[in-house]
């Protein structure tokens, strides 16, 4: 288990206690026991000098019963002292303290080494030692004997035993109190600090509304008796006044701690509150957090609106069909919008980070690096206009490079927007296409206009010739054909003379269904020939239209004509519907038929001027053409749909769809499954 | 180990415990009854205990030595108590050779036999020495022999010569007889009467005292000596006698008269004995020098058997 803060605070107390108290005991106990055993040791060499003194004149009288009477007496004098006894100057004994007999082990068993003043040595008796002091008895340098004293050690013993026990109780009592004392004093602090890890665990799970610092007795507005209810300070029983901004005390600096705090280390309530280190620290926890929650506040909204922001931008971004993209100074890419995902059919994770050479083939990916080194190092604008072909089409794309510069002019990005301008390019193809053939129709109209005369001529003496010849004859046959082809000759300069010249239009205001039928009333019969049948579907209400009737019954002709081509091989149906388109004010008519129908490839060309798949002596190719210039003329719009869209499951076919406003302009393009629009 | 060095560092300040003295095991079981072996042919020498045995011994040591060696004789000091048990001695043949003072040589001789064979000659050179009347220095009340007239007065030993036979005869002389004083004491023994003497008055126990000359520096170290004034000096007697005991062999002696004779105080080793003797020189002596000592005892009405 780990210890917490206290724990380790009270075991490194009481670890330092308890090994200074060891320390103390051991090492004072050793120090006390070895001045006890020396003084125990000098006792004894006292005793012996002093013996030893005393004995001198008793020696040297050879007076026995002095010499037996000081040894006696030397040896009744403490409980400690086992014998005493003289030697003379041969080492043999004289006097003793022994009862029965002197044991001979000890004359020799502590000799007084030379030039020492006296000996002392610990004799093992086998029950006990004795400290066995030798002092020789001399005069000036002459020694005329030696006086030999035994203690025994248990004085010793019982001296330092009780010294150790009682250095072990002083210890004790010593780690007793300062125990006591130490946790007095530590607790408030541990206590503090368990408060302050609270509220820091409170702080990290996010409550940073944590109360740290104590209540005290006496706060600001009783010190200074202010009642500004309005200060941030006054009641705020957790938050001192130097900590915070805005406090409205006249001797008070104005502002953030830093600038305050010197002024308010001056102020009284600052000398009255402040506390210790720990106080203090648990203060600025709290004062901390209060900012922070503050900041985090700010902090958040500040967030929601950059995340609003961002995902607005985005928003932009990704709705605008240009494709975007922002690339660091290493050639990163750290945006892109979702037009340059879907471009490289890659999500943006997949993208962001990652370098040209990453994201494209590698002939592209040098090229684009070239491109974007060129720019880093120039910081020019790089407009340009790519081709590309991926998966058998081709995409223009036209691309601006601009660099992203730092203030000190360096480059730091490059933004990148693309957009895809394959239509454009398109529409650009087909508008040369157009200028090409309406100059192509002009110059036809010219040649036409030219050879109409010609031909009516040639036409007009050959009908004479046929009159002058013989109808059996093979001149007769020849003229025939003469006069068949002329007329061919001439319907195809009157289409194109239809085709070229922009006649005069007499604008009436008829019902289209009745037109239609006019129309329908003239071809049926021959449609019928074929077994091609017409179907109508009208509009029960007659829809009323301003234009040129003739002109729009050319359209319809044109159309019938077109669809009965398709169908007379096989006999076939063709369907003729009016109506009104849907919340439009407009006027819908359908010629739709059975035939074989149209090919996808071939819807784009039909309304181009001799465009034909019929044989070269059924069409000239001018009937589609002329018709769109018609429903332009009234500003409608022309739909083909092959198969028809009306009749859903048919595979075959084809269904003009013509629109005409009733009132005003309205226009609409688009190509789904098949279908093509010109729009007028 | 985690807590590793924590056990290092308590080892480390902890000194160590154990007893760094040898021990030595001894059986205590083989006893001895302690019987005095005395060397044979010794020839014992005493000083009249006129100090304390360790000055006694002190300062005859060397010389006692020098005889050893010169003479080949096994020559041990021995250390009576007292003046009487001095005397005793001789008489008991416990004393072979005894140094004392004129007043006991002749009561030794008297009664037991005694013979001198040599005696000393003084630091002042002279073969003679006197006695000294003293007092403290303060006492305004002794100014002379007459001012000795009732008072205390301690003398060394009833035995002594300079300390009070000379004195006492030197009194008789100015007309003071033993009468005359309040009290008569004499040193406490044994050894150091010269001492106790010189310190009974000087501590003012003793209004006088009487001592030999030449005391007074032994008390140097141990008292301030000006502490102490002279009265009166005696005159001169003859000086510390070296004397044989009865019957003793006349070949020993006459070595040991060779052996005294032969110290010479120019000589280094000689003077170092000498001093320690606190003596210059020995000379051949005999028994009738030692008459104007015996005249004066009977003058003084003393009793050489006492």
């Amino acid at each position: 288990m780990k210890l917490g803060f206290r724990g380790k605070i009270y075991w490194g107390f009481f670890s330092l206690i308890l090994i200074q108290s060891l320390v103390l005991l051991l090492w004072g106990s050793h120090v006390m026991k070895e001045s006890m055993l020396e003084e125990i040791k000098s006792h004894g060499v006292s005793i012996g000098i002093t013996l030893s003194a005393r004995m001198t004149e008793p020696l040297l009288a050879m007076d026995f019963l002095r010499m037996k009477t000081l040894v006696d007496e030397t040896a009744d004098l403490e409980d400690d002292i086992f014998y005493s006894f003289v030697l003379d100057e041969k080492g043999d004994p004289l006097v003793h303290t022994f009862k029965d007999g002197f044991p001979l082990a000890l004359k020799t068993a502590n000799i007084i080494p030379d030039n020492r003043k006296g000996s002392m040595q610990i004799l093992d008796i086998g029950n006990q030692f004795i400290y066995d002091y030798a002092v020789p008895i001399q005069v000036n340098d002459h020694q005329l004997g030696t006086l030999r004293l035994g203690l025994f050690q248990t004085r010793a013993k019982k001296a330092v035993n009780k010294i150790i026990i009682s250095a072990a109780v002083t210890i004790l009592v010593t780690i007793l109190v300062a125990g006591i004392l130490g946790t007095l004093l530590l607790n408030p602090v541990t206590k503090n600090i368990q408060k302050l890890h609270d509220s820091t665990q409170q702080a990290l799970r996010g409550n940073l509304d944590v109360k740290t610092a104590p209540v005290l007795k006496e706060n600001c507005w009783d010190i200074m008796q202010c009642h500004k209810s309005e200060c941030p300070a006054y009641k705020n029983y957790h938050h001192r006044c130097w900590y915070m901004a805005g406090t409205l005390c006249p001797t008070c600096v104005e502002g953030e701690y830093a600038k305050k705090i010197e002024s308010c280390q001056q102020c009284q309530v600052y000398r009255k509150c402040s506390g210790d280190e720990i106080q203090s620290l648990a203060e600025s926890f709290d004062t901390m957090t209060l900012s922070l929650k503050g900041n985090l506040s700010d902090l958040k909204i500040a967030e929601q609106v950059l995340k609003e922001q961002k995902s607005l931008l985005q928003t932009i971004l990704d709705a605008i069909p240009d494709f975007i993209s922002l690339q660091d100074h290493q050639g990163k890419y750290i945006s892109v919008n979702r037009a340059f995902c879907e471009m490289l059919n890659k999500n943006k994770q997949e993208i962001i980070g990652r370098t040209n050479h990453d994201l494209f083939p590698p002939k592209w990916a040098d090229q684009y690096t070239r491109e974007d080194k060129r720019l880093f190092e120039t910081g020019h604008t790089l407009v340009k206009e790519n081709r590309i072909v991926r998966l058998q089409k081709s995409k223009w794309l036209h691309v601006v490079k601009i660099p992203v510069l730092e203030e000190n002019g360096l480059v730091q990005g490059l933004v990148c927007s693309g957009r895809d301008i394959t239509q454009l390019k398109e529409v650009q193809a087909q508008l040369t296409h157009s200028q090409k053939m309406e100059s192509v129709g002009r110059l036809a109209a010219g040649v036409a206009h030219e050879i109409n005369t010609p031909l009516g001529i040639i036409l007009g003496y050959a009908q004479l010739l046929l009159e002058d010849v013989e109808k059996d004859g093979v001149i007769y046959k020849d003229i025939t054909t003469i006069v068949k082809q002329t007329k061919i000759c001439s319907r195809i300069v009157a289409d194109l003379l239809n085709f070229s010249r922009s006649n005069d239009s007499i604008v009436t205001e008829f019902d289209i269904n009745k037109t239609i039928e006019e129309v329908l009333e003239v071809v049926e019969h021959t449609f019928s020939l074929d077994h091609v049948k017409v179907k109508r579907g009208y509009h029960e209400h007659p829809l009323m239209m301003k234009g040129d009737k003739e002109k729009l019954k050319q359209v319809f002709i044109n159309l019938l004509n077109n669809a009965f081509d398709a169908t007379m091989e096989k006999g076939g149906s063709i369907f003729v519907d009016t109506g009104i388109e849907k919340d439009k004010n407009n006027i819908k008519i359908s010629i739709s038929d059975t035939g074989h129908g149209i090919a996808k490839e071939n819807i784009g060309k039909i309304f181009e001027p001799f465009y034909t798949t019929k044989g070269p002596d059924k069409g000239t190719g001018l009937g589609l053409s002329v018709t769109f210039g018609i429903i332009k003329e009234h500003n409608g719009s022309i739909h083909v749909f092959s198969p028809p869209k009306s009749r859903e499951g048919e595979k075959k076919g084809a269904q003009f769809i013509v629109v005409f406003p009733c009132s005003g302009l309205y226009t609409k393009k688009g190509e789904v499954n098949g279908e093509h629009s010109r729009v007028g | 180990m985690k807590y590793g060095w924590l056990v290092i560092l308590f080892f480390f300040l902890v000194p160590g415990c154990g007893e760094d003295e040898s021990i030595v095991k001894i059986d205590l079981s083989q006893k001895e009854l302690v019987i005095l072996k005395e060397d044979p042919d010794v020839i014992t020498y005493a000083y009249l205990p006129q100090y304390s045995h360790t000055v006694s011994y002190t300062r005859h040591q060397p010389l006692i030595q020098y005889l050893k060696k010169e003479t080949g004789l096994n020559i041990k000091q021995i250390f009576p108590d007292t003046f009487g048990q001095h005397m005793e001695m001789v008489g008991q043949k416990k004393i072979d050779i005894s140094y004392s003072n004129p007043f006991i040589y002749v009561k030794i001789a008297h009664r037991y036999g005694a013979k001198a064979f040599a005696r000393i000659v003084e630091k002042t050179g002279k073969d003679q020495f006197r006695g000294q009347i003293i007092c403290r220095a303060d006492n305004t009340s002794i100014m002379s022999i007459s001012d000795c007239r009732k008072k205390r007065w301690i003398a060394v030993d009833s035995t002594s010569a300079g300390g009070y036979l000379y004195p006492l005869g030197h009194f008789m002389d100015h007309g003071i007889t033993s009468q005359d004083f309040t009290q008569i004491s004499f040193a406490p023994g044994p050894g150091g009467k010269q001492e106790k003497v010189i310190l009974s008055v000087y501590a003012g126990e003793y209004d006088i005292g009487t001592i030999r000359e030449g005391a007074l520096d032994v008390v140097s170290g141990k008292i301030d000596a000006d502490e102490i004034r002279i009265v009166a000096t005696t005159q001169p007697y003859p000086g510390w006698v070296y004397a044989a005991r009865k019957n003793m062999d006349k070949a020993v002696v006459e070595k040991l008269k060779q052996a005294f004779e032969q110290l010479d105080f120019n000589q280094k080793h000689h003077q170092e004995i000498l001093e320690s003797a606190n003596f210059i020189k020995v000379l051949a002596s005999d028994d009738s020098q030692f008459d104007p000592v015996r005249q004066l005892t009977a003058r003084v009405g003393l009793n050489l058997e006492q």
